[in-house]
């Protein structure tokens, strides 16, 4: 299962600089394609496309989102083991595990480090043992993983 | 099942085929380093020379690797070892391992030598060897700084590419550190090994494993050991009660305590030099240390570093250690093995033998020591080949701290003697962890087992050994069998009666487990989170159906397998053995008792593990494990 890129692509390149697991290759103005080994489908690539020329795994044309809607990771600190399989599966490198607050202490959670990094792939919701990520959108709404 | 997927990659002729794993050898070897045993035993010519293109090396996982179980992100190196001549396999906590398994592959088999200096890169199930001369020469540290930064990463620092006989392997900053296997990948002209995909980890029954080690993470944070201890201390917590208990080496093993001891511990660490806690991948434990050394955050030092760089050697400066433990790991040696060599040529030009101009308690020397010997430069470079050669070369058998050619690890067994045991039995060289550790039991943990007497060591070193051996195979941290001591016994008072009734316990059950493991194989018909929370933990993976016996019984096939293959390349029960020092001269000159009786163990030992006098697995325990054929 993979996402695609259709003849619409205007070789734009946004969506290999967004793509976590950098699956999407092509040169600027030319057709992009999605590496199918490598596709994780979240499908960032077709939430970003002004051309709608990503279509998903069933074939579906994936719809726009503007940015500021996309989902964000939302880390419960009592379940978050601090881990750190999410910060490791993070492409964007926009988790981090957080400083001690005091020597000595040992309740350390992740958390959002990079909010403008994070492109909303879910991937650390999907991975996290604890189940101690929701995707939400600004304004609390939980979105599935 | 899922069938683990295997490539053999021959560096000579840049091929790269496909080496089947049957699923029947995953029910009989889970993976790691047993699967990595029975590969070597088939495919090994004996007598290869381990630094030859011709020896193998085996780097592979474990069904649990990148589960999102804790603490699996443990992955295993084996190979001939190039110190003892016997079985290597070392382990290390790095992202590697998780990283080969999204790349498509459980292990690698890597034989023959590149014609020069290569990588192989594992992407995308894909594998290719590519060349590495631009690497060659750099530090582990900026070797990784080359690849993207998202890859999986395992590579050997300077003293791997001059085959320092105990040169390691690092991934990130976690290290698989003994046995020489840095050498090997040296010796193979391989650099690195990066790898990177995103391919889904199987797991069998993926809503009951979730919860399962939701449940599990639960109680090890609960557990006053994995929750707290190990957390705030890291594992030089243990080194107070070590050296209050008389197994902190000392002047190379002279010793078994050191009056500025307390400079060194884990609570001073955490005091004076601790930025905060970290922890491999998947880890709720987190027992790495973060230390600041020349201006930026790094690793600190491991309980074992500790010793053997601090007591060992007469160094109260743990700043100091910080800081050559850094630039060992960027140069890629095995902290232990240094640290003991060291010791050993102190003691040599103390003793008027051979003088390489190390003393112990001086340390200004020692920086550029641990450089010539990445090197292999000047008169220093003479160490890069151990104690045992070293020993061989100039003298000093009596003092040369190891047991088949590989050094000590930082307990002084005269005190633990059941570790003693361990060391000299364990497949790999005296190494704490495959030796069984029974020293947690004997001098640090909460259950006081009596130290100095040798009844039920050589049940309870049997035990361990096998119960340690099957945790790793699947590819969990060692750590994670910490509970198996109950937590309840951590709240009673250290010296009080129930936790002495509680080690007391602990040695009577001797009788049960002679038994267990001589007649009753398969015993212990249950799983028990209190037990062996992996068992059920790996059965809901991989859909096997194992009770805690048939797991153990895993471990048990290893350690004879491992046996048997240190026997085909001449090791006997002559080499279960530990240097005259710590089986003839007590630790304590009052107390005749504490040394390692050797001999007076072994053939109970050997009985218990159902070889012959002589330490040969008899036919018909390898018949009761399938070892046969």
């Amino acid at each position: 299962m993979a996402h695609t890129i259709t003849e619409k692509c205007n070789g734009c390149g946004l969506c290999a600089k967004l793509c976590p697991v950098s699956a999407i290759t092509g040169e600027v103005k030319s057709m992009h394609r999605i590496n199918v080994k490598r596709c994780v489908d979240c499908g960032v690539c077709g939430k970003a496309c002004s051309e709608g020329a990503v279509l998903n795994a069933r074939g579906q044309e994936v719809v726009r989102i503007p940015r500021q809607q996309w989902p964000k990771p939302v880390i419960s600190r009592e379940a978050c083991s601090a881990c750190a399989i999410c910060v490791d599966v993070c492409g964007k490198h926009a988790l981090a595990i957080s400083l001690p607050l005091r020597p000595g202490d040992l309740r350390v959670y992740a958390y959002l480090k990079d909010e403008k990094a994070c492109v909303g792939c879910a991937m650390c919701a999907k991975q996290c043992p604890m189940e101690a990520i929701t995707m939400e959108i600004a304004g609390g709404e939980e979105v599935p993983a | 099942m899922m069938k683990p997927r295997y490539a053999v990659i021959d560096l000579t002729t840049g091929q790269v085929t496909n080496y089947p794993i049957s699923e029947e050898m995953v029910a009989m070897y889970l993976g790691g380093k047993a699967l990595a045993a029975r590969i070597l035993y088939d495919e090994l010519k004996p007598g290869t020379d381990p630094l030859s293109p011709d020896n193998i090396l085996i780097i592979n996982t474990g069904p649990m690797n990148g589960t999102g179980a804790p603490s699996s992100s443990r992955f295993n190196l084996s190979t001939r070892n190039v110190l003892t001549g016997g079985i290597a396999s070392s382990n290390c906590g790095g992202t590697f391992g998780v990283k080969m398994r999204k790349a498509g592959y459980d292990g690698v088999i890597i034989k023959g030598k590149a014609a020069q200096p290569s990588y192989i890169e594992i992407i995308d199930g894909e594998i290719a060897i590519r060349d590495a001369s631009h690497l060659w020469g750099l530090n582990t540290e900026e070797t990784q700084h080359r690849f993207d930064n998202r890859y999986g990463m395992l590579v050997i620092g300077p003293a791997g590419e001059n085959l320092v006989k105990y040169a390691c392997a690092v991934s990130g900053e976690r290290v698989a550190g003994r046995c020489g296997v840095g050498a090997v990948m040296g010796s193979k002209n391989l650099k690195a090994l990066v790898a990177y995909g995103t391919q889904e980890i199987p797991v069998h029954d993926r809503q009951g494993f979730k919860r399962y080690i939701k449940e599990w993470v639960d109680f090890l944070r609960s557990h006053q050991s994995t929750g707290q201890d190990l957390g705030l201390y890291g594992t030089s917590g243990f080194l107070n009660k070590c050296n209050a208990s008389g197994i902190l080496p000392t002047h190379n093993f002279k010793e078994g305590s050191w009056d500025k001891a307390d400079m060194l511990s884990g609570q001073h660490l955490a005091e004076n030099y601790l930025t905060r806690n970290s922890g491999c991948i998947s880890c709720p434990i987190r027992c790495e240390r973060r230390v600041m050394v020349e201006g930026k955050e790094v690793k600190g030092p491991e309980f074992e570093t500790v010793g053997l760089l601090g007591s060992n050697i007469e160094n109260s400066d743990l700043g100091l250690i910080n800081l050559w433990n850094y630039h060992i790991d960027l140069l890629g040696m095995d902290t232990i093995s240094l640290g003991g060599t060291l010791a050993f040529a102190m003691e040599l030009q103390e003793k008027g033998i051979k003088d390489f101009g190390l003393k112990f308690g001086e340390t200004g020397n020692i920086m550029d020591a641990i450089y010539k010997i990445a090197y292999r430069e000047g008169d220093w470079g003479e160490l890069a080949d151990g104690t045992k050669t070293l020993s061989e070369r100039y003298g000093g058998k009596d003092f040369a701290i190891h047991s088949k050619g590989l050094e000590l690890a930082s307990y002084d067994p005269r005190k633990a003697v059941g570790m003693g045991l361990g060391y000299a039995t364990s497949n790999r060289g005296a190494c704490h962890l495959n030796g069984g550790y029974t020293a947690i039991l004997e001098a640090i943990g909460a259950v006081p087992v009596d130290p100095i007497t040798t009844k039920g060591k050589p049940e309870l070193t049997v035990f361990l050994q096998n119960t340690l051996e099957a945790v790793s195979t699947a590819g969990f941290c060692l750590f994670t069998a910490m509970t198996m001591i109950s937590g309840f016994a951590f709240k009673l008072k250290p010296s009080g009666k129930i936790v002495g009734l509680m080690g007391g316990c602990m040695l009577s059950a001797r009788f049960l487990l002679r038994g267990i493991w001589n007649k009753l194989p398969g015993a212990m018909p249950f799983n028990s989170k209190y037990f062996l929370p992996h068992v059920e933990a790996v059965n809901l993976v991989t859909g096997l159906k194992m009770t805690s016996g048939n797991f153990l019984q895993i471990g048990e096939r290893c350690y004879n397998l491992e046996r048997l293959f240190n026997m085909r390349e001449g090791l006997t029960g002559k080499d279960d053995d530990l240097p005259a020092r710590l089986t003839g001269i007590p630790s304590d000159p009052q107390n005749p008792d504490t040394v390692v009786k050797v001999k007076e163990m072994l053939p109970l030992y050997y009985r218990t593990r159902g070889w012959d006098k002589e330490g040969v697995p008899t036919e018909e325990k390898l018949k009761q494990l399938g070892l046969t054929r």
